[in-house]
């Protein structure tokens, strides 16, 4: 019972985190919505870069001359939160969560992206290997969506004897 | 005494072909199994408690996953009170919007959503597709490989795929070490071709998701959901590593969709006794609760195995209406051999050719079949002409153009040409001039040289032991002295920064303009609406340079 | 045409009696006895993880010469196993055999068997033939080479494939046996390789870890 309890809590608390900031049908003024997209071309100036380089000043000179790296070269938590707001503003809200979570995860290094992606797999890892990677991607990242994705996954293998075996 | 006419009928392709009796029992059924669950759902204080016949205490791993996140709460038990007959018939009726439609099917569970196409006919399911699919362009992708995973072949065959209208592309490998240099061939072959192309490396999820991540794909598809738990895992998946997967392609600005498809749980092993459309509802129902824009189904690989069965080709249409139906980009197969005849083939494709989807095939074939690794598409670049002629007989746009000879040859030979330039500054095993020739003309691998296996897989691992990204195709490429290209390479990279082709149904024009169910939404509801043909496109589609013009004779 | 209903129909009923389904219909034609294996394979309790650097761990699929006899293009299993064994022994090293319970997937079979090879090598190979090179430190479901379509490894693939793994396991680079691809494959065979496998599939147990084989050839 316990542990349906606490399985509870935490679908709640995912369901919580994914529907928040859920635009209501009648967007607040500030949201961006899908007469704003394209952002590249209709709110350029609004994005930047996770390295804090603004999208209008990227340019194929800069990536030449080495002043543009392949760090500068990728989309920031800020961009991906406004992609989830055109989402909403279109019916998708299943996709902005996802967006959403996605802009927990930018600042996790692609290693260990893909570590903790293999962790997930069946089979993978403990009970408790499981807990403290959500620990870690809420911690040391401030993942809460993922984390709570990650903690929802530990106790449905438990239930399904898909942790680790050998 | 024998017949002759049985005779006859016998040796035709088709008698070539495998079929199968229904056995509902093994799963061995297309659609309408009598062993489906009855639709049901049960929300008690915000949350599922039953899910089509099953209580929670009975879920497994799907049903918890689907019951959690893949179904709006809000309207669902309205929704599946609904009669099954009465949601088919708005489906098809021009009066009901798109809208109006979503907002009953994304509220009920994976057996109504069966229940419901099941109820539909073929020309049903067609006219149910031109209503619902996301874009309201279609657009067609094509598959380029070859099985000596030659790099420069790959990288001719795009840039001709390119010219003839692809808007995306689809590499996979024979080797499985040879995906970095058939994924960086194709990228260039692509941008070679056309500006704005998307293109992706089909591989093992976490070695997919690399190359995404170093900037050698701009998206992916070879995601692969399935309907029951055990297949499930022996695709080393869970509904939850899946998700996670897709915020990791999000969080790296990558379009990505998932993949499903009848027959796989079948072929897998373990389909449970429930009909292939059920289990490939479930799988839309994950692709759903995972929060991804789109979906690649249509039976993909296992098309063998519905299409050994009655109404199994139905079936492959019913699927792709379900992922429609949920809203998501349609990336509707058409991509792999069934069949030994020509006619099935081409019955086979006439639901999405027709009515028009996200993209017809996923992929045709852009080499001869004995070059697609992906076991044979069900088009192949020895169908070009045909399909250009099909799509000039019913005024349809099926995503391709009729081309000139001189064009694509002269496409193929800049991709080869400047592959060798890049291949050079990266220090890779040289491209000699006599491959370049070869894959300028080639119809397919029989006519390439061979190269070095060993060399090339030696310096793909110090390759990517040395972490070289797209920035360095750019780099390389403006060295080489092919600036337009690498324009085109810096231009892609450049769009994961804005994240707008993350976006339902999305492709690129040949000026990065992006058009997806955000900006281009499908708005059918009747003759003379959603998408027409304009003059332009249409004088394009039906100028096939071998017509006899009137005023010759 | 190389399957009909009838061999089609009797497959289906061998899984359902496996099943214990008792809704085999009563006018089914009666089940041919497949051809009985040349060889004896014995089971000796969990395989121990291999440390001989010099060894290639064979991984048998759960049906592999006991409920199955031949692959799907009619290759006796008992000569399927002979050549790979043969490859092996070419190149001057050592074999083992373990048989996978835990699942019918072929890539892992073979990447279980490249854990339990004190090389870090493995083949893994299934009832109807498909067959996996498989190193230790791959993802599971990634490889050294993979052999997807069952109907085209005739025997000297087979040896080939033995071969090139011993060459792994030696930490040469052998250039991998050509890649087959046949179109019309698949049209032909879908449906049967799709009941071989659920076959093959009955015989999982998700927790027995790989057990040790003996082989003998008769």
């Amino acid at each position: 019972m316990d542990q349906e309890l606490l399985m509870k809590q935490i679908v709640e608390q995912v369901m919580h985190a994914m529907n928040n900031g859920a635009a209501a049908p009648t967007a607040p003024t500030g949201k961006v919505t899908a007469a704003n997209y394209p952002l590249a071309e209709n709110m350029a100036e609004k994005i930047s870069t996770p390295t804090g380089k603004p999208f209008t000043s990227l340019s194929y000179d800069k990536v030449i001359s080495g002043e543009i790296t392949a760090e500068d070269m990728r989309i920031s938590p800020e961009t991906l939160e406004m992609q989830a707001q055109v989402a909403e503003s279109v019916n998708r809200e299943a996709f902005a969560g996802n967006l959403r979570r996605a802009a927990e995860l930018i600042a996790v290094p692609d290693e260990r992206l893909l570590e903790i992606y293999n962790a997930l797999r069946p089979y993978r890892s403990t009970k408790q290997e499981l807990i403290d990677i959500a620990n870690e991607l809420d911690q040391k990242y401030g993942a809460k969506t993922a984390a709570g994705l990650v903690r929802e996954a530990a106790e449905v293998y438990e239930q399904r004897g898909r942790l680790k075996k050998f | 005494m024998k017949s002759k006419r049985f005779e006859v009928l016998a040796a035709r392709p088709v008698n070539q072909d495998g079929y199968v009796k229904e056995w509902p029992e093994v799963g061995l059924i297309a659609m309408n199994s009598p062993f489906d669950p009855t639709p049901s759902i049960k929300i008690e204080n915000g949350r599922v408690v039953e899910l089509d016949g099953k209580r929670r205490a009975d879920f497994d791993m799907l049903d918890t996953f689907i019951a959690d996140h893949a179904i709006r709460l809000g309207n669902a038990e309205k929704a599946m009170a609904m009669d099954s007959l009465d949601i088919a018939r708005m489906i098809v009726d021009i009066n009901v919007s798109r809208k109006e439609i979503l907002d009953i099917t994304l509220s009920i569970t994976p057996a109504k959503l069966t229940e419901v196409v099941g109820k539909l006919t073929i020309v049903e399911i067609m006219m149910g597709m031109t209503k619902m699919r996301a874009r309201l362009m279609p657009a067609n992708q094509c598959h380029v490989t070859n099985v000596k995973d030659n790099p420069i072949q790959i990288a001719a065959d795009a840039a001709e795929a390119a010219v003839r209208g692809f808007a995306e592309m689809e590499t996979t490998v024979g080797i499985a070490r040879y995906a970095p240099f058939n994924a960086m061939a194709l990228f260039v072959g692509a941008q070679a071709g056309r500006p704005g192309i998307m293109t992706q490396c089909a591989l093992e999820e976490a070695t997919e998701l690399m190359l995404g991540m170093r900037g050698f794909t701009t998206y992916a598809e070879t995601i692969s959901v399935y309907g029951t738990e055990p297949v499930f895992m022996d695709g080393d998946d869970t509904p939850y590593s899946k998700a996670f997967l897709a915020s990791c392609y999000a969080s790296r600005g990558l379009k990505m969709r998932f993949t499903s498809g009848t027959g796989s749980e079948v072929q897998m092993g373990y389909a449970e006794g429930k009909s292939m459309l059920y289990l490939e509802a479930r799988c839309l129902a994950v692709t759903k609760g995972a929060g991804v824009q789109g979906t690649q189904n249509g039976s993909v690989s296992c098309v063998g195995v519905p299409a050994g069965v009655p109404g199994g080709i139905r079936a492959i249409a019913a699927e792709n209406l379900i992922a429609m139906l949920l809203d998501l980009e349609s990336t509707t197969s058409n991509d792999q051999t069934f069949t030994h005849s020509d006619l099935r083939r081409v019955a086979r494709s006439v639901p999405q050719f027709f009515s028009g989807t996200d993209y017809i095939c996923s992929g045709y074939s852009a080499t001869p079949n004995y070059d697609n690794m992906f076991a044979g598409s069900n088009w192949d670049a020895e169908d070009y002409d045909d399909w250009n002629i099909i799509q000039r007989d019913m005024k349809i746009d099926g995503g391709l153009q009729p081309v000139k000879e001189e064009d694509v040859i002269k496409a193929r030979n800049k991709a080869a040409r400047a592959l060798q330039g890049m291949f050079r500054e990266l220090g890779l095993p040289p491209i000699t001039d006599e491959e370049v020739e070869a894959a300028t003309y080639a119809n397919g691998s029989n006519d390439m040289p061979n190269r070095n296996v060993n060399e090339d897989l030696k310096a793909i691992e110090d390759m990517m032991a040395r972490k070289v990204t797209g920035v360095d195709f750019v780099k390389a490429l403006d060295k080489a002295g092919f600036s337009d290209i690498a324009q085109n390479i810096y231009n892609m990279l450049r769009q994961k920064v804005a994240g707008d082709y993350l976006h339902t149904a999305s492709i690129f024009d040949e000026n990065f303009h992006v058009y997806s169910g955000v900006n281009a939404p499908n708005d059918y509801h009747g003759p003379m609406t959603g998408y027409q043909l304009s003059d332009e496109r249409w004088e394009q589609i039906k100028n096939i340079p071998n017509a006899i013009r009137p005023e010759d004779i | 045409m190389t399957f009909d209903e009838k061999t089609l129909r009797s497959v289906i009923e061998e899984v359902l009696k496996e099943m214990g389904g008792s809704s085999a219909p009563a006018a089914a034609p009666a089940v041919s006895q497949l051809q009985a294996g040349k060889m004896t394979l014995t089971e000796n309790g969990d395989a121990p993880k291999g440390v001989a650097p010099d060894e290639v761990v064979i991984g048998l699929a759960p049906a592999f010469g006991v409920y199955q006899h031949e692959t799907i293009i009619h290759q006796p299993h008992d000569k399927v196993l002979r050549e790979i064994i043969a490859g092996i022994e070419e190149e001057g090293l050592k074999w083992r055999l373990v048989r996978v319970y835990r699942t019918s997937d072929v890539s892992f079979i073979a990447h279980d068997a490249a854990e339990y090879s004190g090389s870090g090598i493995g083949i893994g190979i299934q009832s109807k033939g498909t067959t996996v090179i498989h190193q230790k430190d791959l993802p599971p479901l990634s490889n050294l080479e993979l052999f997807s379509q069952a109907p085209l490894i005739e025997m000297d693939t087979f040896r080939q494939i033995g071969k090139n793994a011993a060459k792994y396991a030696k930490g040469e680079a052998p250039t991998p046996v050509p890649v087959r691809n046949d179109q019309m494959a698949r049209p032909t065979y879908q449906a049967i390789a799709a009941l071989l496998h659920i076959k093959e599939t009955e015989h999982v147990d998700g927790d027995k870890r790989p057990q040790a084989v003996t082989v003998s050839f008769n």
